[in-house]
């Protein structure tokens, strides 16, 4: 058998807060393997953003992740990270935002300039490489945000709901643009977000979480021919019979943890 | 208000033809009221005896020399009051036992009058600039301490995270993030700062002399000399908006990239 | 709980208590020349010295009576004329280049023109007091109104709010935290301006106090009416704070987070 990229072992975390310790985790287990597209769907505040940060290594917590065998003790390169809130440096370019990583690690100057370049060519915004963040819209910036993390070419890419910010139109052009990146590449993806459509469009496999606190419920496995166009695959039988079955089992999430409060 | 940033060409031009539209029409009252007596001229010079009076000053050497004392004074502290406040508002930040430390100092300190300590100054380093010096940079340095602290506090966690997450060692976390993070903010308060530096050297020097523009001032008026009292506060005036004009030009040059 | 706080509190104050204790010890050890900074215990006694003879209640007075008006006008004006900045484009035309040019001018430099005016005395400092407030009340008032959101506006005229009362009840209730922060700030410069005028052109009130016992060699005094002013001043600020957060408990803004 072979070893998962990713083994999430009896992850439980606890948050203290004014009222006492809030448990976000409990026992979650999840093993993602190598190439593979997971996504963590579930009612909102269920911790699935909490899962990603310990995966991060930005969050202690107790049980183990394990990456390639070896236990994560903090952020790394080879785990790279797109947030939400595009996260770039507001005190530099893009071109230079998405030669950080590459600094870090001491790539030469002449190097960097070519994996640069190529990366601004691949997310289409050459004409913009000398502008800052606040000069660019919510979609070009999720670019620099993907395009630098892609500079480190880490294996793993874990996503925090990276369209969450992004109005539906852009929302869509970015998910067809992280597909087809992650068709050529086939890295290990890790992401988390709320809308079910967008989890089973891309992914291959679907995790359910269910309310804080959170534990993995269900799991649906996605095969969809990706060669098709977004419409053919929007419109076809199979993917909105997915769509339902996972939609009503994060729906199952939302009103267990309503009918919890409610008592 | 200061014109807003980056508001269209016509309307700066606009707003720039009603200062000075403002100010020679208060000029123009001026002089008439004077020319007119309606206070004696020893209360109210007219603004041309004042201008001559002016023109003296500058030519004899005297606001030359006062104005570059007092310019040296105010910088000195405010650097002072910068290096050492960034330096401690970071500390701040990062170390609990730092924090515990300086908290109630600067919440003490902070709407204190630090005017109040000059006599102490005074007697610690004497009258001439070392005491108004380092009066300036105990004044200063709260209000750039505070800030700093926060700017520090306020850096989003997902910019600390990324920057892990692209190979940046704690060590490094400071230099390369934290600090150009609050950069903005810091620079804010410097700005707030600069005046603040500028009065408690006038002031300063209005109460212990040892020179400086404060000193004459106080001088001309013990001699209701009142066309020299009229020119140094003109001059003052004139020093505040250049040096906030500065202020204006560097932040739009160097950080263009920050928000708002 | 009362406990707790009392823990709390006294854990915040720890650090005072520490740098007195090594005063004292650093006094006691030869350390520190007495001439140039009394012990703490020295200082104690002239302050209870000073409670005693009613010196110190008499001169605070004053300050406090001086700050306290020039502070009163000054918001009480400074309020009107930025609500009437912010509702009428032709008023705020005319008026800002005068009220941003103001903004660069040191308010103390004018104290030695208002002794020229009107001698040494409550006026002189009054007047200073007041111009200086005037500016941050203004410039505070304009934006909170200035920001109200249409919305807001539009709700409550189509609940049939009056012009008056959309004056009162909209205009400057949304403006009230802006307000406040400015007179928090303008606190503060009360007390500094009120000081300044002591020092440089009055024979009472607090700041002359300080003033006149460093001239006079009474450096124990000295520091005591210093220690006095602060304590003042800082009880001053944590009433002013207590103010608006009771006031603003309903608005969302309403954050304990900074540092002072």
């Amino acid at each position: 058998m072979i070893r998962p990229k990713i083994e999430i072992r009896q992850i439980s975390k606890s948050y203290a807060t004014d009222r006492g310790a809030v448990l976000a985790l409990r026992g979650v287990d999840l093993g993602v393997a190598d190439g593979e597209f997971v996504a963590i769907v579930g009612p909102s505040g269920c911790g699935k953003s909490t899962l990603l940060y310990v995966v991060g290594g930005f969050l202690p917590a107790d049980g183990q992740v394990l990456v390639d065998g070896n236990a994560v003790k903090g952020p790394g390169t080879e785990r790279g990270v797109v947030f939400q809130e595009y996260a770039l440096f507001p005190w530099l370019t893009v071109k230079a935002n998405i030669a950080y990583g590459l600094e870090r690690q001491g790539v030469p100057a002449t190097q960097r300039e070519q994996i640069t370049k190529r990366l601004i060519g691949v997310i289409g915004l050459n004409d913009f490489e000398n502008h800052y963040p606040r000069e660019l819209s919510g979609g070009m910036k999720q670019r620099v945000a993907i395009a630098r993390t892609l500079a480190c070419e880490p294996a793993i890419l874990l996503l925090d709901e990276p369209f969450g910010a992004l109005d539906a139109q852009t929302r869509e052009t970015m998910q067809d643009e992280l597909l087809r990146l992650w068709l050529a590449s086939r890295k290990t993806v890790l992401m988390v977000t709320h809308d079910v459509t967008e989890a089973v469009y891309l992914s291959n496999r679907i995790c359910v979480m269910s309310a804080r606190p959170g534990q993995i419920v269900e799991e649906f496995k996605i095969e969809l021919d990706r060669g098709k166009s977004r419409e053919e695959i929007f419109l076809s039988d199979a993917f909105n019979h997915l769509r339902n079955q996972v939609w009503l089992s994060v729906r199952k999430q939302v009103l267990a943890a309503e009918g919890k409060n409610a008592r | 208000m200061t014109p807003r940033e980056g508001s269209e060409p016509s309307r700066k031009a606009g707003l720039r033809w009603r200062s000075v539209a403002s100010v020679l029409l208060l000029l123009a009252i001026w002089e008439a009221a004077a020319r007119a007596h309606i206070a004696p001229p020893i209360l109210l010079p007219a603004f041309s005896v004042v201008a001559v009076a002016l023109a003296r000053v500058i030519a004899d050497g005297t606001l030359p020399a006062d104005l570059v004392l007092s310019l040296y004074r105010a910088f000195v502290g405010l650097d002072l009051a910068g290096a050492s406040g960034i330096l401690i508002g970071m500390l701040m930040a990062r170390n609990r036992a730092v924090r515990w430390l300086m908290d109630p100092l600067v919440a003490l300190g902070f709407p204190s009058p630090k005017i109040a300590f000059l006599p102490v100054f005074v007697l610690w380093f004497g009258i001439e600039s070392l005491s108004k010096i380092l009066l300036v940079a105990f004044a200063c340095v709260l209000p750039i301490i505070i800030g700093t602290f926060n700017a520090a506090r306020a850096v989003n966690r997902v910019l600390l995270w990324s920057a892990f997450s692209l190979g940046t060692t704690h060590q490094a976390l400071l230099v390369r993030v934290v600090l150009p993070a609050c950069y903005p903010r810091i620079f804010a308060t410097l700005r707030i700062a600069l005046p603040v530096a500028l009065i408690t050297t006038f002031t300063a020097e209005m109460v212990a002399g040892g020179g400086g523009m404060g000193a004459t001032l106080v001088y001309s008026q013990r001699f209701f000399e009142s066309p020299t009292v009229f020119a140094y506060i003109l001059v003052m005036l004139g020093i505040g908006l250049v040096l906030d004009a500065g202020v204006r030009a560097f932040q739009h040059r160097y950080l263009a990239w920050a928000e708002g | 709980m009362h406990a707790e706080q009392l823990t709390r509190a006294l854990i915040r104050i720890a650090p005072l208590v520490l740098i007195v204790v090594l005063w004292e010890t650093a006094t006691l050890g030869g350390l520190v020349n007495t001439a140039f900074l009394p012990s703490p215990v020295m200082v104690f006694v002239a302050l209870a010295d000073l409670l005693n003879g009613g010196e110190i209640s008499k001169n605070l007075f004053i300050t406090l009576f001086r700050a306290g008006m020039g502070l009163a006008l000054g918001a009480i004006s400074g309020v009107w004329l930025g609500l009437m900045m912010a509702r009428s484009t032709k008023f705020r035309a005319w008026v800002a280049p005068i009220v941003g040019g103001t903004y660069s001018l040191p308010k103390s430099a004018l104290i030695p023109l208002f002794a020229l005016w009107f001698g040494i005395g409550n006026i002189t400092a009054i007047c200073a007091v007041y111009l200086a407030c005037l500016l941050p009340m203004i410039v505070n008032t304009f934006q909170g109104v200035i920001s109200t959101p249409k919305v807001l506006v539009w709700s409550a005229q189509t609940l049939g709010t009056g012009e008056r009362q959309m004056l009162t009840k909209i205009y400057l209730r949304h403006a009230l935290p802006d307000i406040l922060t400015g007179l928090r700030i303008a606190l503060g410069f009360s007390f500094v301006l009120a000081i300044s005028s002591e020092m440089i052109a009055s024979t009472s009130g607090i700041g002359k106090l300080v003033f006149l016992y460093g001239e006079n060699g009474a450096y124990d005094y000295m520091f005591a009416s210093i220690a006095c002013v602060v304590i003042i001043a800082f009880m001053c600020d944590r009433a002013m704070v207590a103010l608006s957060d009771w006031y603003l408990r309903w608005h969302e803004s309403a954050e304990k987070g900074d540092a002072a």
